[in-house]
C-alpha cells in the first residue's frame, strides 16, 4: 500500500563518500578520526545514505576492532534515526516485520538487523524499517560496549580468580584470626568498622567518566574529584564520613545482612540467596559480598548451604558473619555517589577481614585503594547498575585528578580498546593544593540536595551515542569542557574560588548543556536566577554535581555572606520546591549540607569488649525480632545485644518509645491538612458498587489482562488506500482544499480539548506529578510546560484567523488543582481566548494485582529483554512482587500509599462524558453558540494544532469523529487503525488477539480527534438543550458506557519512603478508552493520515533528545506564538 | 655448595606426634613417618640431622627414629614462637653451613628414581644458592602454603628465579603478583616443605623476629633474601603429602601403596570396599 521505490543504490557513485565514513572510523589521524557526523552526511540524498549504510553494515561485520564496530553501529543508528527519515517521503510508512521486533525484544540485535535489511531490500526504505534499524544498531552498540566493559572488569588481575571458584570447599579465603577471637570478659567478637566519605566532582569534562568514553578516548577522560564528609545543616553538629560498614563474627552459621538506613535485615542460609539482588533492600550488601570474593560470582547456582562456605572462612561449623551498612541520612539521588561509596566501604571491610587488603585497621594504601575501586566497579556491573569510574572516589582521600589511561601491552584491554578500564588517580597533595585553597573552597561553596530524584541512565546513553558519532555541536562542546577542566583545576590550586565558580558555571551553561540540554531543568534555573537576583555580585556561581542537576548541586557565594546565604538558600530551596512539586518529580524536601574535605580516605577501626557495639539503628531493627522470642531461645550473643540495647534505652528513653512503635501496630492517621483516602474517594466520584463488581469479576477470572483481547477468531487486516484521507507530505493539496477549515476557524466554530486528567505515569515512572505542567523544554529562552505549549499553539491560531480559540483542559483528581493554580498564577499565560477546566467526575480505586495477571503481564505481553545481569535483577524483582501480591491479597484494595497514588483515573473515554456531566460543554456552547467542532488531543501530542486542512477534510467527510493516524514506527506500540471483521475502527494494543496482528497495521492512532459536537451529542442520545438536565446526561453516559469494553491494565506506582527512597509497585486498574468510540455503529468515523511530527506522542523524557535532533522541536516551535 | 646437614622442624602445635605415626612404605615395610623423613634426607647424602621439637617430645621421637637415632641431634624450641624461630633454634647445629630443611608433617613421593630431597640437593649444589622445592598448586590450597612469584631460568626445565615470596597469600594478591608464565590461571608455585638454605636465612630471621617481636614465617625471610641474593625455586618431580590435616595420613598411605609393590592388592581391597558400600 505504500509507494516505496525499490532502487538499489549505485554504490560506485558513492565510493568516495563511503570511503570518508570508514576512514573516519579507522583513522589514527585525529583530524580525520574526529570528523563529525554532519560533515560526513553533507549533501547525501536517500540513495547516498543507503549506500553508506550498506557499506558500514559490511564494515561492522568484518571489523575485528571493538571500537571500530561500535562507531559503525552508532553511525548506522544515526543514519536510520535522523538522516534517512528526512530524505524519504512520509508516505513511505511501511510495515515492520514482526520477526525483527521479536529479535529486538529478545536482544538478538544482529538477527533483527538481518531481517530488517532483507525487508528493506524488498519494501524499499520506509519509516517503519528505518526506525527499527536505528533501534537495533543503537542497542547493538550499547550491548557490545557493555559486554566489553564487563569482560574488562573480569580480566582485571585480582578479580579473575573469583570467576573460577565455584564450590565452597575450594574457597581460598580465610577470615582474619583477630576477628575470630571473642573478648575474654564480655565474650563479644570484635567489630570492624569502616568509614568512608562520598565523592563530589568539580568537573567530569562532559561525562567523560563513562567507561566507554574513558576506554575509547582516554586523553579526554578527566575528572576533578573530592572526598567529602557531610552533615545536614541544622541537624548534625559536624560533618562526618557519610557511609559506614560494620562486620563481626556471629554465633550462628548464617550470613546476616542488615541495612540500618533502609530498615532491612535478612539471614541467608543458602549461597544462591546472595545472588537474589532484588528480593529485598539488601542488594548492595549482597553485591559487596560477591565483589569482595566472600561469595565469589562463580558460585551462583551452586545450591550449597552458606554454612559450608562459612565453615571454610571461619574454620568453625557454628560461626557466621554479620555485615551491617549505615548511611548517615544522605538522601538518594544526592549525585554524590553514595551507593557506590557504600559499596566500596562494604567491600573494603570485607577485604580487610579476609586479608585481601593489607591492614585490618587504619587507612588504605594506594594499591589497596585501586583494588577496592576495581572491585566496586565489578560490584556495580554485577548489580546491573554500572556507574562511572570516578564514583568510588570516596574510598580515596582528599582532592584528586582521575584520568583515563592509554592501554599498554601488559593491560588486558591492550589491542581491544585504546584506554584502560581502570583510571589513574593523582592526589593533589599539600604542595599542589595548599591548605588555604581548600579552606577558601569550604568558605564559599554550599552544597545542597535539591530533592529531585531522577534517573541519570538515559543521559549517559545519550552522551555515549553523541560522542561515538561525533555529533558536531557536542564534539566541540567536549573539547571546550576539556579546556575548562584545566581552568577549574588551576583556579582551585590557586585558591581563586571566584574564578573556580565562574568556570564551573561556564561549564554548566556551556558545554554540558550543549551536549545534554536535559542536564538542567526549570527548578535549577529558577534557583540560579533567584541567587543572582538576591545576592547579585556576592553570588559567584553554580556547580552541577554528577550526571544532572536537580539533586545534588553546589552554589558559590562570597565568603562574607556564606552564613546568611546558607540560611536563605535552605528557605528558598524549600519554597521553590513546594511551588513546583506538582510539576517536577521531587522525592523529598531539599536540604543544605555542611561539608569537609576528607583527608584520610576510607579507614577502619576495630572495636572490642564493651566498645564492640553496632550503630543505633541496628538494635532498632534487630531488637523487636529478638524480643518476640523466648529468652531461652536466644543465643548468648543475642542476649548481650539486648542488654546493650537496654543500656541505650536507659540513656536515651526516646529509643524505647521507638521500639514500642515498631512492635505495636499503628493506626493510620492522615497528616493534618490532608484528607484520608475515604474522603477523597467520596469527593472525586468513586463508584463503590461498580468497584466491587469489577473486583469479583477479576477474582473469578471474567476480567483480566488476557480477557482484554478480542476473540482469537477476529479477522484483523490493514486498511486499504481509500479507507483514509492521506494528508501526509507525499500528497499535495491546494490552498483551496483548506478553505472550509479556514472559514470555520475565522468564524470561531472550533475549540480545542486537551486531555490532561492523567498524570502521565511513564513520564516520571509513576511519581504522580502532573505531566502537563512539566517544564520539559526551553522554547524561546524559557522552560515551558506541555500546557503552555498547547496554549501557545491556540494563541497562534487565534492570531492568524482573527478569532480567539476556546481551549479546554480536562482534569482529574490528581491534576485539577495543580493545573488550576498553575494557570491562575500565570494569568493563563495571557491567553487571548477563554480557557476552561473540565474536572473529571469519575475515579477508581487501584487493586493489588492477581498473580495470574502479573504473570500474563510479564510473560505474555512483549517486553524488552534486558542486559544479562539486569535481567537477573528484574526476574528476582518479579518473584518478590508476586510474593507481595499474595501476601497483600490478590484483588484487594491498594491502600498502602498516599491517597492520590491509590486512586486512578478511569480512562480517557470518561473525559468527554465528564464535560457533559460537569457542565463545561454547556458553558462552552453558551459562551460560543456558533461552536460546531472540537479538536480533542492528548497532552503529549505536542504537534497537534488546529490545522485548517485537516479540519476541512473532517468537515467535508460529514463524520461525527475524524481520528488522526500516523505511520507506525517501532516505538508506536498500542494498536492502531484496522479493518476488524470488515469494519474500520481503532483497536487498542491490549485488545489485539495476538501481538503479531499489530505488525500488519500501517497506522498508529495519535488520539487526535476532530469531533462534530452535535453528532456526538446525538450518539449519546442528547441534544444541546438537554445538556442542562443532569439526569438525562447521566442516563445517556451510562447507556453508552455499557456498550464499550472495560480494560484491565497494570500500572507502575511509586511509593516513597525514607530519605528519597522509592519503590515501584505494579497495581491493577480499569479503564475505558476513547478510541473504542470507533466501534459504535451509530458513530460515523473518518480517518486522516497525518505527518509524524504532528501526530507523535511524547511519552518518555528519553525521547526528548531524538525529538530535538530529528527536527520535531523546531517543527513545534513554528506552530507556537509565545 | 656441599650440603651435609639437615634441619627438620616438628615443634608446631599438634606436630609432636605426627612423625610417630606408622605407615607402610612403597616396599611394603612398616615404619614410622619419622623414619621415612630421615630416609628421604639420607638419600641426599646427608647424615647429620637436627630435629627441632617442642619440650617433652624428645623421648617419643627417639623411639620412632629406630636405627637412625645415631644421626639425630635434638633441639628444643622452648616456646611456640613460630616457624621462623624454630629454624633459628638450630643455629648452633648448622654452624655456618648450608643445610637441607624439611617440615615434620610432610612425606614425599618421588616420580623418578631419585628421591625428592636428592633432586633438590643436587640443584642447590650445582647452583650454589638457596633453593626452595615448589609444586604447582591450585589456588584453593593457597591458605596452606608459602607461594613464590618469579621467572623461569632460561634453558632450565623446572628452575625459577624467585622474585617474591608470600606466606599463605590471598588469591587476589597471588593473581596480581605471583603468577608465573607457563602456568594455567589459578595455578601457583607453592612450597613443597623442603628447602636448601644458607646461614644467611638464620641471620635474616633473627633480625625480623627482633624487629617485629612476633612470630615470623620463613617465607618473609626468604622474600627479603630474594631481593638481596640469588634465590631459586625447583619444581620437584614428585608429590608432597601433608599428614597433619584431616585424612592426611590415610591419603598419604594410599599414595604410598598405590605407587608401591602392593598396588594390586590395595586396589583389590578398595574395589571390594566400594562393592560392599550401600
Amino acid at each position: 500500500m505504500n509507494s516505496t521505490s525499490k532502487r538499489v543504490p549505485n554504490a560506485d557513485r558513492y565510493d568516495a563518500i563511503i570511503r570518508r565514513w570508514t576512514e573516519t572510523i579507522v583513522s589514527l589521524d585525529e583530524s580525520l578520526r574526529n570528523r563529525t557526523l554532519e560533515s560526513l552526511a553533507e549533501g547525501l540524498d536517500a540513495d547516498g545514505l543507503l549506500a553508506v549504510a550498506k557499506e558500514l553494515d559490511l564494515f561492522h561485520r568484518k571489523s575485528s576492532n571493538l571500537y571500530h564496530r561500535v562507531r559503525a553501529h552508532f553511525m548506522l543508528a544515526a543514519i536510520y534515526r535522523y538522516l534517512l527519515p528526512g530524505a524519504i517521503p512520509e508516505t513511505n510508512a511501511g510495515l515492520l516485520p514482526y520477526e525483527a521486533y521479536q529479535h529486538i525484544l529478545g536482544r538478538r540485535f544482529s538477527e533483527a538487523i538481518d531481517t530488517l535489511i532483507r525487508a528493506q531490500s524488498i519494501q524499499g526504505p520506509t519509516l517503519a524499517i528505518s526506525s527499527a534499524l536505528a533501534r537495533a544498531y543503537h542497542q547493538l552498540g550499547i550491548q557490545t560496549l557493555a559486554d566489553q566493559v564487563r569482560r574488562s572488569v573480569r580480566t582485571v588481575r585480582g578479580n579473575q580468580w573469583m570467576f573460577r571458584i565455584a564450590h565452597p570447599d575450594d574457597h581460598p579465603l580465610r577470615l582474619n584470626s583477630v576477628l575470630l577471637k571473642p573478648d575474654a570478659e564480655t565474650g563479644d567478637y570484635p567489630i570492624a568498622t569502616e568509614r568512608t566519605s562520598v565523592r563530589m566532582d568539580f568537573s567530569h569534562s562532559g561525562w567523560s567518566d563513562i567507561f566507554f568514553l574513558g576506554m575509547d578516548f582516554p586523553e579526554g577522560a578527566k575528572v576533578l574529584n573530592a572526598s567529602i564528609d557531610l552533615g545536614v545543616y541544622g541537624r548534625d553538629s559536624e560533618p562526618r564520613p557519610p557511609v559506614e560498614a560494620y562486620l563481626r563474627v556471629i554465633d550462628r552459621p548464617v550470613l546476616r545482612l542488615v541495612s540500618t538506613d533502609l530498615g532491612a535485615e535478612a539471614e541467608l542460609h543458602q549461597i544462591d540467596e546472595v545472588f537474589d539482588f532484588a528480593k529485598d533492600y539488601l542488594g548492595l550488601l549482597k553485591g559487596a559480598l560477591i565483589a569482595s570474593g566472600i561469595v565469589p560470582p562463580a558460585m551462583e547456582g551452586c545450591r550449597r548451604p552458606i554454612s559450608e562456605l562459612l565453615q571454610v572462612l571461619t574454620g568453625s561449623d557454628h560461626l557466621g558473619i554479620e555485615l551491617v551498612s549505615k548511611v548517615n541520612d544522605i538522601p538518594k539521588g544526592s549525585r554524590l555517589a553514595v551507593s557506590t561509596n557504600l559499596l566500596g566501604c562494604l567491600i573494603s571491610v570485607l577485604m580487610r577481614a579476609t586479608g585481601q587488603v593489607k591492614n585490618l585497621t587504619g587507612g588504605l594504601d594506594v594499591a589497596d585503594q585501586r583494588l577496592i575501586t576495581a572491585r566496586a566497579i565489578l560490584g556495580e556491573w554485577l548489580g546491573g547498575s554500572g556507574g562511572g569510574w570516578q564514583d568510588s572516589g570516596g574510598v580515596w582521600q582528599g582532592i584528586k585528578r582521575i584520568e583515563g589511561v592509554i592501554a599498554s601491552p601488559e593491560d588486558p584491554e591492550f589491542g581491544i580498546s585504546r584506554g584502560r578500564l581502570m583510571p589513574a588517580h593523582t592526589i593533589l597533595t599539600e604542595d599542589r593544593l595548599p591548605k588555604q585553597s581548600r579552606e577558601a573552597l569550604q568558605d564559599s561553596l554550599i552544597l545542597i540536595y535539591g530533592g529531585m530524584a531522577q534517573n541519570v541512565g538515559p543521559i549517559l546513553e545519550m552522551v555515549t551515542e553523541k560522542y561515538l558519532v561525533r555529533a558536531e555541536k557536542e564534539w566541540e562542546a567536549r573539547q571546550e569542557a576539556i579546556a575548562i577542566f584545566e581552568q577549574i583545576v588551576d583556579s582551585l590550586q590557586r585558591g581563586d574560588i571566584r574564578a573556580l565558580a565562574s568556570w564551573t558555571t561556564k561549564n554548566f551553561t556551556g558545554p554540558l548543556q550543549s551536549i545534554i540540554p536535559w542536564c538542567t531543568n526549570h527548578f535549577t534555573e529558577r534557583m540560579i536566577q533567584q541567587c543572582k537576583e538576591t545576592w547579585g555580585d556576592q553570588y559567584w556561581g553554580f556547580l552541577m554535581l554528577g550526571g544532572m542537576s536537580g539533586g545534588g548541586m553546589g552554589f558559590f557565594f562570597d565568603p562574607s555572606v556564606h552564613v546568611a546565604a546558607r540560611d536563605w538558600l535552605l528557605k528558598t530551596l524549600v519554597e521553590t520546591k513546594r511551588s513546583m512539586q506538582d510539576r517536577l518529580p521531587f522525592a523529598m524536601d531539599p536540604v543544605v549540607y555542611d561539608f569537609r574535605i576528607n583527608d584520610r580516605g576510607s579507614s577502619c577501626e576495630l572495636m572490642t569488649g564493651d566498645d564492640a557495639s553496632m550503630p543505633d539503628g541496628y538494635y532498632s531493627i534487630l531488637a523487636p525480632k529478638l524480643i518476640r522470642k523466648e529468652v531461652r531461645e536466644l543465643s548468648e550473643q543475642a542476649k548481650r545485644d539486648l542488654i546493650r540495647f537496654h543500656r541505650t534505652c536507659e540513656h536515651n528513653p526516646s529509643r524505647a518509645g521507638w521500639l514500642l512503635d515498631r512492635i505495636l501496630p499503628q493506626a493510620q492517621v492522615a497528616k493534618s491538612g490532608t484528607s484520608t483516602l475515604a474522603d477523597q474517594l467520596r469527593e472525586f466520584g468513586f463508584d463503590r458498587e461498580q468497584h466491587e463488581q469489577i473486583r469479583s469479576e477479576i477474582l473469578s477470572g471474567r476480567i483480566g489482562l488476557s480477557e482484554n483481547r478480542l476473540p482469537i477468531q477476529t479477522v484483523i487486516n490493514d486498511v486499504a488506500g481509500d479507507d483514509f484521507i492521506d494528508l501526509r507530505n507525499g500528497n499535495t493539496f491546494s490552498k483551496v482544499d483548506a478553505e472550509p477549515g479556514r472559514r470555520a476557524l475565522a468564524a470561531g466554530e472550533v475549540a480545542v480539548v486537551t486531555l490532561s486528567a492523567g498524570v502521565g505515569s511513564r513520564w516520571t515512572s509513576g511519581a504522580g506529578v502532573v505531566k502537563g505542567l512539566h517544564p520539559f523544554y526551553r522554547f524561546n529562552g524559557h522552560h515551558r510546560s506541555f500546557i503552555e505549549v498547547h496554549l501557545a499553539k491556540s494563541r497562534k491560531t487565534s492570531t492568524v484567523f482573527g478569532a480567539p480559540v476556546p481551549h479546554v483542559f480536562t482534569t482529574g483528581y490528581l491534576t485539577h488543582e495543580p493545573i488550576r493554580k498553575y494557570l491562575d498564577s500565570n494569568q493563563g499565560f495571557g491567553y487571548p481566548g477563554s480557557y476552561y477546566l473540565s474536572r473529571g467526575m469519575s475515579v477508581g480505586l487501584r487493586t493489588v494485582p492477581t498473580v495470574r495477571d502479573l504473570v500474563f503481564h510479564w510473560e505474555e505481553t512483549p517486553h524488552q529483554m534486558l542486559d544479562e545481569q539486569q535481567q537477573k535483577v528484574r526476574e528476582s524483582a518479579h518473584a518478590a512482587i508476586a510474593n507481595w501480591a499474595k501476601i497483600a491479597g490478590e484483588g484487594s484494595d491498594y491502600t498502602d500509599n498516599i491517597a492520590e497514588q491509590c486512586m486512578h483515573p478511569v480512562g480517557h473515554w470518561y473525559e468527554i462524558p465528564s464535560m457533559l456531566r460537569n457542565g463545561t460543554l454547556k458553558k462552552l456552547l453558551e459562551d460560543r453558540p456558533q461552536l460546531k467542532t472540537l479538536m480533542l488531543h492528548n497532552i503529549d501530542t505536542l504537534g497537534a494544532n488546529l490545522d485548517p486542512l485537516a479540519l476541512s477534510k473532517h468537515l467535508e467527510s460529514g463524520a461525527c469523529l475524524s481520528f488522526e493516524v500516523i505511520g507506525r514506527r517501532i516505538d508506536d506500540r498500542g494498536g492502531g487503525l484496522a479493518n476488524v471483521n470488515g469494519k474500520l475502527r481503532l483497536v487498542e494494543g491490549m485488545a489485539m488477539p495476538n501481538d503479531k496482528d499489530e505488525f500488519r497495521l500501517s497506522f498508529y492512532s495519535s488520539m487526535t480527534t476532530w469531533i462534530d459536537i452535535d453528532k456526538l451529542l446525538d450518539a449519546f442520545g442528547l441534544d444541546r438543550q438537554q445538556l442542562g438536565d443532569p439526569h438525562a446526561v447521566e442516563t445517556a453516559i451510562r447507556n453508552l458506557a455499557i456498550r464499550l469494553p472495560t480494560y484491565l491494565t497494570i500500572k507502575d506506582v511509586k511509593k516513597r519512603w525514607g530519605l528519597g527512597q522509592e519503590d515501584v509497585f505494579p497495581v491493577t486498574q480499569f479503564e475505558k478508552l476513547w478510541g473504542d468510540m470507533s466501534t459504535l455503529p451509530q458513530v460515523a468515523c473518518e480517518y486522516l493520515a497525518v505527518d509524524t511530527p504532528r501526530g507523535q506522542q511524547m511519552k518518555d523524557p528519553g525521547q526528548l533528545d531524538g525529538w530535538v535532533r530529528d527536527g520535531s522541536a523546531a517543527y513545534l516551535e513554528q506552530l507556537c506564538h509565545w | 655448595m656441599i650440603i651435609k646437614k639437615a634441619v627438620v622442624t616438628a615443634a608446631g602445635p599438634g606436630q609432636s606426634s605426627l612423625p610417630l605415626q606408622r605407615l607402610v612404605d612403597r616396599d611394603g615395610v612398616e615404619k614410622t613417618a619419622l623414619e621415612m623423613i630421615i630416609e628421604e634426607i639420607v638419600s641426599a647424602g646427608i647424615d647429620s640431622i637436627a630435629m627441632v621439637l617442642s619440650p617433652g617430645s624428645e623421648e617419643a621421637f627417639r623411639e620412632a627414629a629406630g636405627n637412625y637415632i645415631e644421626r639425630l641431634t635434638f633441639v628444643t624450641q622452648r616456646e611456640a614462637t613460630g616457624y621462623g624461630q624454630a629454624i633459628c633454634c638450630a643455629k648452633d647445629f648448622i654452624a655456618g653451613e648450608p643445610f637441607l630443611h624439611l617440615v615434620g608433617d610432610h612425606l614425599y613421593l618421588s616420580k623418578q628414581a631419585r628421591k625428592c630431597a636428592q633432586q633438590l640437593v643436587q640443584i642447590a649444589s650445582t647452583n650454589d644458592c638457596i633453593v626452595s622445592a615448589v609444586q604447582a598448586t591450585r589456588e584453593n590450597m593457597l591458605p596452606f602454603f608459602g607461594t613464590i612469584g618469579g621467572l623461569r631460568v632460561p634453558q632450565e626445565e623446572r628452575l625459577y628465579e624467585v622474585k617474591r615470596v608470600v606466606e599463605k597469600p590471598t588469591p587476589t594478591l597471588a593473581e596480581q603478583e605471583l603468577t608465573v608464565a607457563g602456568f594455567r590461571s589459578g595455578t601457583y608455585l607453592c612450597f613443597f616443605g623442603m628447602h636448601v638454605l644458607t646461614p644467611s636465612v638464620i641471620g635474616t630471621l633473627e633480625r625480623l623476629i627482633a624487629d617485629r617481636k612476633k612470630p615470623v614465617p620463613l617465607a618473609d625471610a626468604l622474600h627479603e633474601l630474594a631481593s638481596r641474593q640469588r634465590y631459586l625455586a625447583y619444581e620437584i618431580d614428585g608429590q608432597r603429602y601433608n599428614i597433619g590435616v584431616k585424612y592426611g595420613l590415610l591419603n598419604t598411605q594410599l599414595a604410598l601403596s598405590l605407587n608401591g609393590q602392593d598396588r594390586d592388592r590395595i586396589l583389590t581391597q578398595l574395589v571390594e570396599l566400594l562393592g560392599t558400600q550401600k
